[in-house]
């Protein structure tokens, strides 16, 4: 570890902290740096689990803050989002700025990655300009020396007017002295703001006058603004600022600003982004040494193979391939353990418990059928979410996510999205509810809004038992061939809607493509599960409180009015009976279908449920004797751990695809029959077609409300996939007719 | 003169004219393509696009149709 910083002594002596300016008791320190640069594993590693996320006010970026007590002050560590710049074009960056701007931090913390030096410092000249002191983190230190590069700390201090602190952010070195450091920065902040960057003659004479005439005529803006950063950005030409400040080009302001783009061919801000990057390697050259031979970094090696021409697209493919094996792998003896507990021992329980304090028979009902269902139902869906965000973080982690967006880009553009965007749509066929949170991964909310439309149609594991059902009574001898078809369906119509949507909804240019290939790293355990954490923790909390509620509705909706003996009675009979004629086209036009498809509603595998209780009048009552409680916790103990066992085993046995077969049970067997009286080979296949494409189901929608803070996406998504669902159904169904098969 | 995207890989060349304007030109900037820099072609996806460069001492990927106004000299 590089001593700098501890030899580093503060050039005026400073009394204790306690004892001094007890009015800034409450500290607000901002943590802004470069994407990648450790960010939040720093904030992780000083504040620990007391990092709280929200978002930021009106837009669903992640806001993530920590707050706590040293020493007898309150600190609030914000983590804002990584950016390269200040400028006011995407989102992250006006969120940091905003920030920065009109929150007035007392002190930025500014974690920079010392492998990168040049392009991080980009950000801190910018960062300069805000008249607030700045702390540098010169984090990932330990690769920086691992590479042979030395680092001059004192000569950066000297230079910039700021501190600086080499961290290991992951390992938790020099977070305390850097702690210290922001907080004295902060206290004694008049003093230890960072130096000007000097602009050039020209450009500093324009600046001062700007802040002349600011002050003058509008001492209103001028107070309310960093007044050096303010006249740069006017400069600039910055459209945010003017419109916020409401002050035009007219007058003073406008000849200035004239005056300086007649002199440098209109191009004020490269004149001013040269400026800054001048500085940045001039600093660089100055403070850093790097060893005189490279050698060939283990990021090209790797590359070399993983971006080559011809394996490129094979190694993407069987990385993704692994990444759904293990997602849905792993998670699924968990999911099934979940679901056995909580349809098995917890709801006895409940039962039991609900007898003994002679609760009547409805409310019994809705605590078992409604609530503990409910419940169940989100935490059947905790493993897969976490599984997943596990994986995803690793893939950010080390680097490979880029990559994969780099291979992929090409062939998701010409559908009008990005190439990370395969990596959501391929979870979709696995379950689209993790799949939709995966958008993630996207930065563009553009992006994020055309994939979570499209994902939907890819077929998830929920549909399989319906088809199989079908497939099952209708197209036995040609099950695999049918199946095929409709996952190719699914992918042929996102193709097409992708391209319809390109040109209607999401018309204009399209989103930038210009980022970093990052080096691949080993992602720490600690930061992978942090993150993995924080990804899933958002869908127990927010999403589980959504779904619960939704369950507890569908109860009333599937059992009221209370004691209807013909499902035909209850609500949802009545709405079959209401949807009924709109599917009659299709050759499905019955009750008992609208019915079981509405009830897909919670998720299509329970058309199957409910198709069986309508036309099989199946009776539900467990006949099996009653366990002990004693019984029950030695299940819920030995069945985790055969299901831990299996998950692992599953890794190995990757070839574990379930065959149709296994999911045939005896609850669909009785069913066979009575379909076959219902429908007709046709209108069975136009009804599967149907469930593939209509509507997202309820958590699919409580997700794409979450993640966009709107119900905007899902009304679109619920419009199209039914307009979608009825015509392709009809199409089938009709044009089947027509050319005479089925009838 | 010639446009970035057609360097062949490993080959250095030295910006000479950034066309773009606004948005695309500031992000370019703000990553590190400016007039005067130095950059070597590094790899093309295996589709044909986007392309990869190495500018300031790490690397950028970017589609040809953003790199179509980057004019660049050949450097030996
Ligand atoms: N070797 C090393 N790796 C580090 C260090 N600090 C962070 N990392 C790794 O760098 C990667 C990025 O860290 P994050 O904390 O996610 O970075 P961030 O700045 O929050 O990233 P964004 O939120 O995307 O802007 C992780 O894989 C960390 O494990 C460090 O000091 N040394
Ligand atoms: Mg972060």
């Amino acid at each position: 570890m590089n001593t700098a910083a501890s030899s580093w002594e503060p050039s005026v002596k400073i009394p204790e902290f306690e004892t001094r300016d007890l009015k800034r008791k409450s500290i607000a320190v901002a943590v802004a740096g470069n994407p990648n640069s450790g960010k939040s594993t720093l904030i992780n590693g000083i504040a620990g689990t007391r990092l709280h996320v929200g978002n930021w006010p009106g837009v669903t970026v992640e806001k993530k803050e920590a707050v706590f007590e040293y020493r007898g002050r309150r600190i609030r560590l914000v983590d804002l989002p990584g950016t390269y710049s200040l400028s006011p074009y995407t989102q992250e960056e006006i969120i940091s700025r905003d920030y920065l701007v009109r929150e007035k931090p007392d002190v930025i913390v500014n974690v920079v990655d010392a492998t990168n030096l040049e392009r991080n410092l980009y950000l801190t000249v910018q960062l300069m300009e805000l008249g607030i002191p700045v702390v540098m983190a010169l984090n990932i230190f330990d690769e920086a020396e691992k590479k042979g590069y030395r680092i001059d700390t004192k000569a950066i201090e000297d230079m910039l007017g700021i501190a600086v602190v080499p961290t290991v952010a992951t390992r938790k070195i020099g977070l305390d002295d850097l702690l210290k450091r922001a907080i004295s920065f902060a206290e004694e902040s008049p003093l230890r703001l960072p130096k000007h960057l000097i602009y050039g003659a020209d450009a500093e004479a324009a600046s001062r006058q700007i802040e002349d005439h600011l002050r003058k005529d509008h001492p209103s803006v001028a107070a309310a603004y960093p007044l050096r950063w303010l006249a740069l950005k006017m400069m600039e030409g910055d459209s945010r600022v003017m419109e916020e400040t409401g002050l035009d080009e007219g007058g003073l302001l406008g000849e200035t600003l004239n005056h300086l783009r007649a002199a440098h061919e209109e191009d004020i801000e490269s004149l001013m982004a040269d400026a800054r990057y001048a500085q940045a390697s001039g600093l660089t050259r100055e403070v850093m040494i790097r060893p005189a031979i490279r050698k060939m970094e283990i990021t090209e090696k790797i590359d070399r193979i993983v971006l080559n021409r011809f394996l490129g697209i094979p190694i993407f493919l069987a990385a993704m391939w692994l990444v759904f094996k293990f997602t849905f792998d792993v998670s699924t003896p968990f999911a099934d353990w979940i679901d056995a507990m909580t349809t098995g021992p917890f709801r006895r329980w409940a039962v039991a418990a609900m007898g003994f304090i002679h609760a009547p028979a409805w409310t019994a009902s809705l605590v078992t059928d409604g609530i503990i269902a409910g419940v169940g139902f989100v935490l059947v869906f905790v493993p897969v979410i976490f599984a997943m965000m596990f994986f995803i973080t690793f893939l950010e982690g080390s680097g490979y996510m880029a990559r994969a967006a780099f291979v992929m880009d090409r062939a998701m553009h010409a559908i009008g999205l990005h190439g990370k965007s395969f990596i959501p749509m391929l979870l979709g066929f696995g379950c689209n509810v993790p799949a939709v949170y995966a958008t993630r991964v996207l930065e563009n909310p553009r992006d994020k809004a055309l994939t979570s439309l499209l994902i939907p149609l890819m077929s998830c594991g929920a549909r399989l038992p319906v088809y199989v059902v079908f497939i099952g009574a209708f197209f036995a001898a040609h099950a695999g061939t049918v199946l095929w078809s409709l996952y190719v369906m699914g992918i042929a119509l996102a193709v097409l809607m992708g391209i319809m949507f390109k040109r209607t909804l999401f018309k204009g240019e399209s989103p930038m493509f210009i980022m970093e290939l990052p080096p691949y790293r080993m992602p720490s355990f600690r930061s992978l599960m942090i993150h993995t954490w924080e990804k899933g923790k958002h869908f127990l909390i927010k999403a589980g409180t959504y779904i619960l509620a939704v369950s507890v509705l569908v109860w009333f909706l599937l059992n009221l009015p209370w004691g209807v003996q013909n499902k035909k009675d209850s609500y949802l009979g009545k709405a079959g009976q209401v949807i009924a004629p709109v599917l009659e086209p299709l050759g499905f036009g019955n009750w008992e279908a609208a019915s079981s498809l509405v009830s897909g509603l919670i998720a299509k595998e329970i058309v199957v449920g409910t198709m069986g209780e309508i036309y099989a009048h199946k009776a539900k009552e467990d006949k099996k004797e009653q366990p002990s409680p004693t019984d029950d916790f030695r299940e819920i103990g030995t069945s985790f751990l055969a299901a831990s066992k299996k998950s692992v085993s599953n890794i190995f046995s990757t070839f574990g695809i379930s065959s149709l077969s296994a999911q045939q049970d005896d609850e669909s067997a009785g069913l066979k029959p009575v379909l076959r009286k219902t429908f007709t080979p046709l209108s069975a296949y136009a009804f599967i077609v149907f469930v593939l494409l209509y509507m997202p189901c309820v958590i699919v929608a409580i997700a794409m409300r979450q993640e966009f803070g709107t119900w905007k996406w899902f009304g679109i998504a619920f419009t199209y996939q039914m307009a979608l669902a009825w015509s392709v159904a009809f199409v089938i169904y009709q044009g089947g007719k027509l050319i005479g098969i089925g009838g | 003169m010639m446009k970035l995207s057609m360097l062949k890989c490993g080959e250095r060349a030295k910006i000479a004219r950034i066309g773009a304007i606004g948005p695309l030109k500031r992000r370019l900037m703000d990553m590190g393509v400016l007039v005067g820099e130095e950059v070597t072609m590094g790899k093309v996806a295996p589709l044909g696009d986007p392309i990869e460069i190495n500018v300031k001492n790490y690397s950028l990927s970017l589609r040809k149709k953003e790199a179509e106004d980057i004019s660049v000299e050949v450097v030996e």
